[in-house]
């Protein structure tokens, strides 16, 4: 990728016409010009947000502090150490990371395996497949997650009548209820994951796999040979973005709580959101934001490592 | 391949696919039921007496136009704020070699990252503190213009990465020889890049449409009074603590996501493409 942003008169042509030359050379300011609306918009709406929100989370910032003309006091760690001693945030961490490797485990897993699928069915399947699998993935997270809702009520709730379980109550038992959410995030993931992993899949060199062929590979040594590593960058990208994705799951357990998800019920983002809302706890809630931030950043270090070579490739 | 083999993948092929549209089948048709067709020991797979009445019910309701006003409003202006803003700087990083081009990339893909939770309890304070100042001339919380605000904090990163991918797709080499025949950069530019990312521009707007238009977490926190909500919200509110009124939820809930389901099967291709392009060929 690099080649493309050299500049390209020279690489190109063997006797560069002074015009080109000209025209692409002094021209320094031109990309600051470009950029700076971006970047003073992202500031604004980013950079600057991300930098208050740490300065938050070492203020005192509740209820008194809306009603009063003194700006907020600076308490230190006080809000830090307070989420390492409530035994709630931890019981909330170790959820959340359960979660999300039980969500992202089973949205790779089938979502993989549905395009490995798909290269296996005749094209008029295919096309079928992709067409479900385009329309669950354009529902919004609040319409699917009503759906599912409708799906699992406990009197009336097709699932029960599909699965002969009477009127059961899926929401009772937090474990049951949560794995309604896993149901949701994945059947809305899945979509995603198959159709860029399929697309990684058409681009595998079909020389390649003919000459492993011919050399006598059978399928499976294709399979880990070729195929995988040929789409390797793809699959990390993806597990990445999910882990992104389902780490901060929020809507789909949300929603499907009626918007009082009990405390068995929270995740990170649920917790946090809760303290400030509810608890206008903007000070505390920040912190947990924050310590959310740092997990994220923990969990993700692959597509991190990505984004470096990436960086590097430039 | 043998063929028992083919036809056993065929068929779980089709059973998967069945499997993955059965919830939305399930949406429309209980849109179109009755509440005693709804509410019956055994489920109806199809509607017996299909009826109108739960969108009759939806397009009845003054309510439900403001929302959909208001969601129009913040959406068009998202898109088209954060379309103009991001493709100067998707063309600047594509096409431009400059001190602090890699920098810049990298904040991008580290703001796609941060989750609104960590943004939203400071947008609405500084939003509130703005208000305050300007001593409520201007209105930004419970306001269609905050939410814009907030939008942008997710739609221009989103916006610049893919068209990023668009406009790399399109070889230098063209607005070059454009340029040995006389063009100048901006007018090969503006005649041979221009047109060819036109699928892209029409795909990362439409995707950051649908971006917008399904937000519920932001605007659930700063959006306070019905007559602001947006489409998302408003159709929570036929969930009470009484219990849900899943007959017109549904018929809500497929009204809309109708547009967005149409977009997308519009863009999806042309979207694979320049994400892909971008994110990994980097």
């Amino acid at each position: 990728m690099s080649t493309l942003d050299e500049p390209a008169v020279a690489r190109s042509l063997p006797a560069p016409t002074p015009r080109a030359i000209r025209n692409r050379r002094p021209r320094p300011r031109l990309p600051y010009l470009l950029i700076l609306p971006a970047l003073a918009v992202s500031l604004a709406v980013i950079g600057f947000p991300l930098g208050r929100v740490i300065v938050l989370s070492f203020q005192q910032w509740g209820v008194a502090q809306i009603f009063s003309d003194a700006g907020p006091p600076f308490v230190g760690l006080k809000n830090y150490t307070r989420i390492l001693e409530d035994p709630v945030f931890w019981t909330v961490v170790v959820r959340t990371l359960i979660l999300t490797a039980v969500m992202v485990g089973l949205s790779m897993s089938v979502g993989v395996g549905l395009a490995l699928l798909m290269e296996r069915v005749p094209g008029w399947v295919r096309g079928i497949m992709t067409f479900s699998l385009i329309m669950a993935w354009a529902v919004p997270t609040f319409v699917s997650t009503q759906i599912f809702a409708w799906m699992t009520e406990q009197n009336f709730g097709v699932l029960n009548y599909v699965l002969g379980l009477g009127q059961h109550n899926w929401y009772t038992d937090a474990k049951q209820g949560l794995a309604v959410a896993t149901l949701i995030v994945v059947w809305g993931a899945v979509p995603f994951i198959t159709v860029t992993t399929y697309a990684a899949l058409t681009q595998v060199p079909a020389e390649l796999v003919e000459a492993a062929k011919l050399d006598g590979a059978g399928g499976r040594q294709v399979f880990f040979g070729i195929t995988l590593p040929s789409i390797r960058p793809v699959l990390v990208i993806v597990t990445a973005l999910s882990i992104i994705w389902d780490f901060s799951v929020f809507n789909q357990i949300y929603i499907l709580r009626n918007g009082a998800p009990s405390p068995e019920y929270q995740t990170l983002a649920i917790y946090a959101y809760m303290q400030a809302y509810q608890g206008h706890e903007y000070g505390y809630a920040s912190a947990v934001a924050v310590v959310t931030v740092l997990l994220l950043l923990v969990v993700s270090v692959f597509y991190i490592r990505q984004l470096i070579k990436t960086g590097e490739a430039e | 391949m043998r063929r028992a083999v083919r036809i056993g993948y065929s068929a779980l092929g089709l059973l998967v696919a069945a499997v993955w549209a059965f919830p939305i089948y399930w949406m429309v048709s209980t849109a179109f039921k009755s509440g005693r067709d709804m509410y019956s020991a055994t489920p109806q797979f199809v509607p017996l007496h299909p009826t109108g009445h739960n969108f009759a019910e939806v397009f009845g309701d003054s309510t439900f136009w403001q929302a959909a006003v208001n969601s129009l409003i913040a959406t068009v202006l998202t898109v088209v704020l954060a379309m103009a803003v991001a493709f100067a700087a998707a063309v600047a990083v594509a096409r431009f070699r400059f001190f602090g081009r890699r920098t810049f990339l990298m904040s991008i893909l580290i703001m796609k990252m941060v989750p609104s939770i960590a943004l939203v309890i400071p947008i609405f304070l500084t939003l509130t503190e703005i208000q305050d100042a300007s001593l409520g001339a201007l209105q930004l919380t419970d306001a269609v213009p905050g939410l814009v605000i907030a939008y942008l904090a997710f739609a221009l990163p989103f916006a610049v990465w893919a068209l990023r991918g668009f406009v790399l797709g399109v070889p230098p080499e063209l607005e070059e020889a454009a340029m040995i025949d006389g063009c100048s950069q901006v007018q090969a530019f503006r005649r041979v890049t221009l047109p060819l990312i036109v699928p892209g521009l029409v795909a990362t707007s439409i995707f950051t449409m649908i971006l917008a238009w399904n937000e519920y977490l932001l605007t659930y926190f700063l959006i306070s009074s019905p007559e602001k909500y947006t489409l998302p919200l408003w159709l929570s509110h036929f969930v009470t603590t009484e219990g849900t009124s899943f007959g017109p939820l549904m018929a809500g809930a497929t009204i809309i996501a109708a547009p967005v389901a149409i977009f997308f099967m519009f863009v999806q291709r042309n979207l694979a493409r320049g994400l892909t392009a971008g994110a990994v060929r980097g």
